[in-house]
C-alpha cells in the first residue's frame, strides 16, 4: 500500500490549484538561479578572448601606415528602391492594376509595377493607416538576441536598433539612419564606424557605441542563451567604442564575410548592465520579466500588446523626432498588428475577408484558391523569383548513395517533367543546383567558370546505365537491383522520409514510381518536423526531402556544403569544394592563385570547370569560386535538385510597395519599410 | 465511504505516479528535443554551434539519462513547480492557467447548451417514438452526428466571415475584434460573445445529437419496464410518467457521463481551436507536442489525468446520490 505524507497530498493539490488558477510558485526562482549557479559567476564577454584594444589614435596610425581607411556605403534603401524604381518602365496605371487577374507573368509584371512603386511625395501616403499581417505563431520573447522564431524574428526586425543592412541584391550596407559614416582598413582588419547623435532607445537614453560594445560582449558571454546570434559574431575579435559614436570592429582574419558578420542586434547597455550578472538567462528574474513586458526598444515600432491572438506594434515617434524635429523618414504606418493565425485555409479567408492585409500563399492557393471573383473583389495576387530550392537529399554515408553514380542515376530516373507540370502547375523553374541561375554565383555569370548547366530530363535507359557502372544489376531476376556490399547481397531498397504534407509526400511517391521503373525500390515514410528534422540532424535516415532558402551571403552555404558542417545532413564532403569555400571568404588580395589550387592540380577537375590555362598565373575571383562550388556538387549530385519554389503572396487592394527580392517581400532592405497605404481622395 | 475516498484517492496518486512517468518516458524516447525545431526555424545565416547547443541541452537537462530527468521534475513538483516552458519561457503553470479559461469558455458553455437542448430533445423522442416527426428529428441528429466539425467549421467560416464581410452578420475567428481594447465592458463581453458564437455550435452539435439520442435509447430501456406499465394501469397520466417514473431512471448513464467529461472540458479540441484561432488548451497541447516543451507537455499530462481520476470519483459518488441501491459502506 502507498502511504502519502500530508505534506505529499498538499502539494499536489496546490498544484492542480496553481495550474488552475495560474499561479506560479515561489521556488521557480530558487530552483532556476541554481541550474544557473552551476556555472559559476557570470563573466561579460567571456567568450571573447583577451585583447588590449589600442588608443584611437594608434589605431589611426597603423591603418595609415597599412593604407588607410576605404569608404563603404552609408545608404537609405528606401531612396535605393525609388531610383531603381525610376529607371523602371510603368506599365500600367494602379487603377489598371486593380482590376487584373494575375494570370500570366504580363500581367504580374503590371501588378508589381502599378502597386509596388514608392509614393511619389508624402501626401499620398496614408500616415495613420494600420496594416495587418497573419503570423503562425504567438510572440514568446522581445529580446532580439534571444529570438529564434519566424515572429520573433519578424517582431525584432521592426522593433530593434541596427547599424547596418542590405538591400534586394544582397549588397550590404550601413543604414543612414543610424551611421554617418562607415569605412575599412585598406589590410581588412578594422572597421570604423561614426554612429548619429540623434538617436534614443524607447525610454528617452541616447543609443551609443557603448551599446553596440556591450551587446557584443553580452552576444559572447556564455552564460546568457544566445540561439542564433552567435553565429558570425563569434568570427570578430573585439568591439571597441572609442566614444558616444566611435565605435570600432576588430576581426581575427581580414574577410569579406566580416561585413555580415558586424550586423549583430543592438541591447541597451543602461538596462542590462546590472540586471545581467543576477540573471544572465535574461528572461528569468522579477526584473527581466518585467522587461519582456516592457521592453526598452531601438527600432522603429514598439510593442504596445500582445497575447496568444496578436501582437500589436505602435509607430515610436522618437525612432525619428529628435528634439521637436523630424531627422529620419516616417514610417509608413501607425499600426501594425501581427495577428496569430497558426492554420493557412484560416489565413487566406482572413485575407479574403480584409482582416489581414498581405499573406503568404501556398502554391495550391495560387493556382486553385485566388482566381475567383471572390478573391478579387477585396485582393490582389503577386509572385516573384525567390532563391529557395527544393531537393531529394542523398545520405553519401549509406552504401547506396556513396558512390555518385548511383546519385546521378536517381536524378536521371526522375520525371521532371512531371513534377513541373503537373506537380507545381508549371508555375515554378527547375532547380539546377545550389545557387540560383539570376546570381553571381552561377557558372557562366561573368565569371570563370565554362560548365554549362542544363535541367536534367529523364532517361531511364541512362539511369539504367550508371546503376549497372556502380555494380547494382539485378542477378535473381525478382525485378530489382542488387549488389554484394561487405559479403552479403543487398536489395536496393530504401526509406524516403520527408514532412508530412501532401504536395511533399506526393513527389516522393513520383519518385519512387519511377525509382520502380530501373529497379530501384523507394518507401516514402511522411513524418512530423521535429521527427524529420531530429532524423537529419543526426544523419539517421537513407534519403529525404527537404529545401533551402538562402543567405544574404553565399559562404552561408559552407555550412550545407563544408566537410562535417553543422547543416551538411548528406556528409557530402570535397577537399576541392572546402578549398573553394576558404578562398571564397578571403579579400581578394589573399586569394591563392588558381595554379595553387586543388580543383586546378586535378586535371580531371580543371577539365571539367572549363578553366583557361590563362588563368594559372591569376587569383580567382569570388564569383569564380562559389560558381566552382556550385559546378563541382551538380557533378557529383549529392542531392537531385527539383525546383525552385517562387514567392507566391496575396495583398489587399489598399496596399503599396510591396517588391520581391531573393529572400521574399520583407527579407531584405528596406522590405516591410517599402509598404503604404494611400490616403483617402 | 471515507475509507472508500481514502482508497480511492492513494490509488489515484499512485496511477498518477505511473502515467506521468510512462509519458515522460516516451516524450524523452521522441524524436527530437526542444532544440530541434529552432534549427530548423534558422535561416541559412544562422546557425547553434555544437557549444551553444551543448549549453542549452545541460540547461534544460537534456544531457542527463532520462529517469533522471523525471527525477527532477517530479521533485520539483512535490514542491508545487511545474517547471517552465521552454518555448514560452514562462512558467508552465502560468502558461496552462492563461488558456484554461479561454478553453472553458467555449467546452462549458458548449456542455451547458448540449445538456439544457438534449435533455427536451430526448424526451420528446421518446414520447414521440416512431411517428414522422420524431424520425425527421432523429435522421437529422444522427446527419448532424455525422458531419466532422472541422469541415462544419470552415464551411461556416466561409459563410459567416468571408461571405458575409462587411454586414453586420459577419462573425470572425479569433478571440475578438481588432478594437477590442477601445470597447467598453460590455462591449467586449459582447465581442467575446460574437466570436464564441461558431466555435461553440461546432463544438456542441456533435454532443447534441449523442445525448440526445442516449437519452432516448435509454428512455427507450426504461419504458418497457414493469413499474411503468403499473405506473400506467394505476392511471398516472403520461407525462407524469415520462418525467417522475420513467427519466429518473435513466438518469443514472446520464450522471455518469457528466464525470467523465470533465477532462474533455478542459481539453478543449484541436482541430476546432486552430480553424477558429481559439488559443485554448487543445492547441497548446499540440504545440507543445511539436515542439517537444517537455515541461508543458507534462504539466498537461498530469492535469489531465488528473482529472480524468477525479471525473471517475465524482461519476462514482453521483451513482450513489442517484441510485440508492450503490453504498460503498
Amino acid at each position: 500500500m502507498v502511504h502519502l505524507k500530508p505534506t505529499g497530498c498538499i502539494s499536489l493539490a496546490f498544484l492542480l490549484l496553481s495550474v488552475l488558477f495560474g499561479c506560479s510558485s515561489a521556488r521557480e526562482e530558487t530552483d532556476r538561479a541554481g541550474e544557473e549557479s552551476t556555472e559559476g559567476p557570470f563573466v561579460l564577454g567571456d567568450l571573447v578572448k583577451p585583447f588590449d584594444p589600442p588608443t584611437l589614435e594608434e589605431l589611426e596610425k597603423k591603418v595609415k601606415e597599412n593604407g588607410g581607411w576605404v569608404d563603404q556605403p552609408v545608404l537609405d534603401s528606401l531612396e535605393l528602391l525609388r531610383k531603381r524604381q525610376a529607371k523602371e518602365p510603368i506599365l500600367t496605371t494602379v487603377d489598371e492594376a486593380l482590376k487584373l487577374h494575375n494570370d500570366s507573368e504580363e500581367d504580374n509584371a503590371k501588378i508589381l509595377s502599378a502597386l509596388g512603386r514608392l509614393p511619389n511625395d508624402h501626401s499620398e501616403v496614408d500616415f495613420n493607416a494600420q496594416i495587418t499581417r497573419a503570423t503562425p505563431q504567438a510572440l514568446n520573447n522581445q529580446n532580439p538576441l534571444l529570438a529564434s522564431t519566424m515572429t520573433e524574428f519578424e517582431v525584432s526586425g521592426l522593433t530593434s536598433f541596427g547599424l547596418f543592412g542590405f538591400d534586394w541584391k544582397f549588397m550590404p550596407f550601413a543604414s543612414v539612419d543610424s551611421v554617418v559614416s562607415w569605412q575599412t582598413s585598406k589590410g581588412g582588419y578594422y572597421d570604423k564606424v561614426i554612429m548619429r547623435d540623434d538617436l534614443l532607445w524607447s525610454d528617452g537614453t541616447p543609443i551609443t557605441a557603448h551599446d553596440i560594445e556591450f551587446s557584443f560582449k553580452v552576444i559572447m558571454s556564455s552564460q546568457v542563451p544566445i540561439r542564433a546570434q552567435r553565429t558570425g559574431t563569434d568570427e570578430i575579435k573585439y568591439v571597441k567604442a572609442y566614444d558616444d559614436q566611435t565605435v570600432v570592429y576588430f576581426h581575427n582574419n581580414p574577410l569579406v564575410t566580416n561585413v555580415w558578420n558586424v550586423n549583430f542586434s543592438i541591447i541597451p547597455k543602461h538596462v542590462y548592465e546590472q540586471s545581467i550578472s543576477e540573471d544572465p538567462t535574461l528572461n528569468d528574474s522579477d526584473y527581466h520579466v518585467q522587461l519582456e513586458e516592457t521592453p526598452v526598444t531601438g527600432g522603429s515600432f514598439e510593442v504596445v500588446n500582445r497575447d496568444q491572438v496578436e501582437v500589436v506594434l505602435r509607430r515610436r515617434e522618437s525612432a525619428y523626432m529628435f528634439k521637436g524635429k523630424q531627422v529620419r523618414d516616417k514610417p509608413f504606418f501607425e499600426t501594425v498588428r501581427l495577428r496569430i493565425i497558426p492554420e493557412a485555409s484560416v489565413r487566406l479567408l482572413s485575407l479574403e475577408a480584409g482582416d489581414i492585409d498581405e499573406m503568404n500563399l501556398e502554391p495550391q492557393q495560387w493556382s486553385d484558391q485566388t482566381n475567383g471573383d471572390d478573391f478579387y473583389r477585396r485582393c490582389t495576387k503577386a509572385r516573384g523569383l525567390e532563391w529557395t530550392s527544393f531537393s531529394f537529399q542523398w545520405n553519401g554515408n549509406t552504401p547506396y548513395f556513396k558512390d555518385p553514380r548511383v546519385r546521378q542515376a536517381m536524378t536521371y530516373a526522375f520525371d521532371h517533367a512531371e513534377m513541373l507540370g503537373i506537380h507545381r502547375k508549371g508555375l515554378d523553374q527547375a532547380c539546377t543546383g545550389t545557387f540560383h541561375p539570376t546570381s553571381r554565383w552561377y557558372p557562366g555569370n561573368n565569371n570563370a567558370i565554362g560548365v554549362k548547366i542544363e535541367p536534367t530530363k529523364q532517361d531511364l535507359e541512362k539511369a539504367g546505365k550508371l546503376l549497372e557502372e556502380a555494380g547494382w544489376i539485378d542477378s535473381d531476376g525478382d525485378g530489382y537491383r542488387d549488389k554484394e556490399i561487405d559479403g552479403r547481397r543487398r536489395k536496393f531498397e530504401f526509406t524516403i522520409i520527408v514532412r508530412n504534407a501532401r504536395e511533399r509526400i506526393d513527389l516522393c511517391e513520383l519518385l519512387a514510381q519511377n525509382l520502380r521503373l530501373v529497379g530501384v525500390a523507394c518507401n516514402v515514410k511522411p513524418l512530423e518536423s521535429a521527427t524529420l528534422q531530429d532524423k537529419m540532424f543526426n544523419k539517421q535516415f537513407v534519403a529525404a526531402y527537404g529545401g533551402w532558402g538562402t543567405g544574404a551571403d553565399p559562404d552561408t552555404s559552407d555550412n550545407i556544403w563544408g566537410s562535417g558542417q553543422q547543416r551538411n545532413y548528406v556528409s557530402y564532403s570535397s577537399p576541392v569544394v572546402d578549398e573553394f569555400f576558404e578562398e571564397g571568404r578571403k579579400l581578394e588580395k589573399d586569394r591563392k592563385l588558381w595554379k595553387e589550387l586543388k580543383a586546378w592540380k586535378d586535371p580531371e577537375v580543371r577539365e571539367y570547370l572549363g578553366l583557361d590555362e590563362e588563368l594559372a598565373e591569376s587569383q580567382p575571383t569570388r564569383e569564380d569560386c562559389y560558381a566552382a562550388i556550385h559546378a563541382i556538387l551538380w557533378r557529383d549530385q549529392p542531392y537531385t535538385w527539383l525546383f525552385y519554389r517562387n514567392a507566391y503572396h496575396g495583398f489587399n487592394k489598399r496596399l503599396r510597395g510591396y517588391n520581391f527580392s531573393p529572400r521574399g517581400v520583407t527579407g531584405y532592405g528596406p522590405g516591410f519599410g517599402s509598404f503604404w497605404m494611400p490616403a483617402e481622395q | 465511504m471515507l475509507n472508500y475516498l481514502i482508497r480511492r484517492v492513494v490509488f489515484g496518486f499512485g496511477t498518477l505516479l505511473v502515467i506521468t512517468f510512462a509519458v515522460y518516458a516516451l516524450i524523452r524516447h521522441m524524436p527530437g528535443t526542444p532544440l530541434t525545431l529552432d534549427l530548423a526555424e534558422m535561416s541559412l545565416d544562422q546557425q547553434i554551434s555544437s557549444s551553444e547547443m551543448k549549453r542549452l541541452e545541460r540547461q534544460y537537462h537534456l544531457d542527463r539519462p532520462w529517469y533522471v530527468g523525471y527525477w527532477l521534475w517530479a521533485g520539483k513538483l512535490f514542491h508545487g513547480d511545474l517547471g517552465r516552458s521552454i518555448k514560452e519561457k514562462k512558467p508552465v503553470s502560468r502558461v496552462i492557467g492563461e488558456r484554461v479559461p479561454r478553453t472553458l469558455l467555449l467546452s462549458g458553455t458548449s456542455l451547458i447548451l448540449s445538456y439544457l437542448l438534449s435533455l427536451p430533445l430526448g424526451l420528446y423522442s421518446t414520447a414521440r417514438s416512431g411517428r414522422l416527426d420524431e424520425r425527421v428529428v432523429s435522421t437529422f441528429l444522427y446527419m448532424l452526428y455525422a458531419v466532422p466539425t472541422f469541415v462544419a467549421g470552415l464551411l461556416l467560416l466561409v459563410f459567416f466571415y468571408k461571405d458575409l464581410a462587411g454586414t453586420p452578420f459577419q462573425l470572425e475567428p479569433g478571440m475578438f475584434s481588432r478594437n477590442y481594447s477601445q470597447l467598453s465592458t460590455l462591449g467586449q463581453v459582447l465581442d467575446v460573445a460574437k466570436h464564441m458564437i461558431l466555435p461553440v455550435v461546432c463544438f456542441t452539435y456533435g454532443s447534441l445529437a449523442y445525448y440526445s439520442r442516449f437519452i432516448k435509447s435509454n428512455m427507450e430501456e426504461v419504458v418497457r419496464q414493469d413499474y411503468i406499465r403499473t405506473a400506467k394501469a394505476k392511471g398516472v397520466g403520461p407525462l407524469r410518467v415520462l418525467l417522475h417514473h420513467a427519466f429518473r431512471n435513466t438518469l443514472i448513464p446520464y450522471v455518469t457521463m457528466i464525470g467523465l467529461t470533465l477532462p474533455a472540458l478542459i481539453g478543449g479540441s484541436v482541430v476546432l481551436e486552430y480553424i477558429f484561432n481559439w488559443p485554448g488548451m487543445g492547441t497548446l497541447y499540440l504545440q507543445a507536442l511539436s515542439q517537444r516543451d517537455y515541461p508543458v507537455i507534462m504539466g498537461l499530462t498530469l492535469m489531465f489525468s488528473a482529472l480524468t481520476l477525479l471525473g471517475q470519483l465524482l461519476a462514482d459518488l453521483l451513482y450513489a446520490v442517484v441510485d440508492p441501491r450503490i453504498s460503498y459502506q
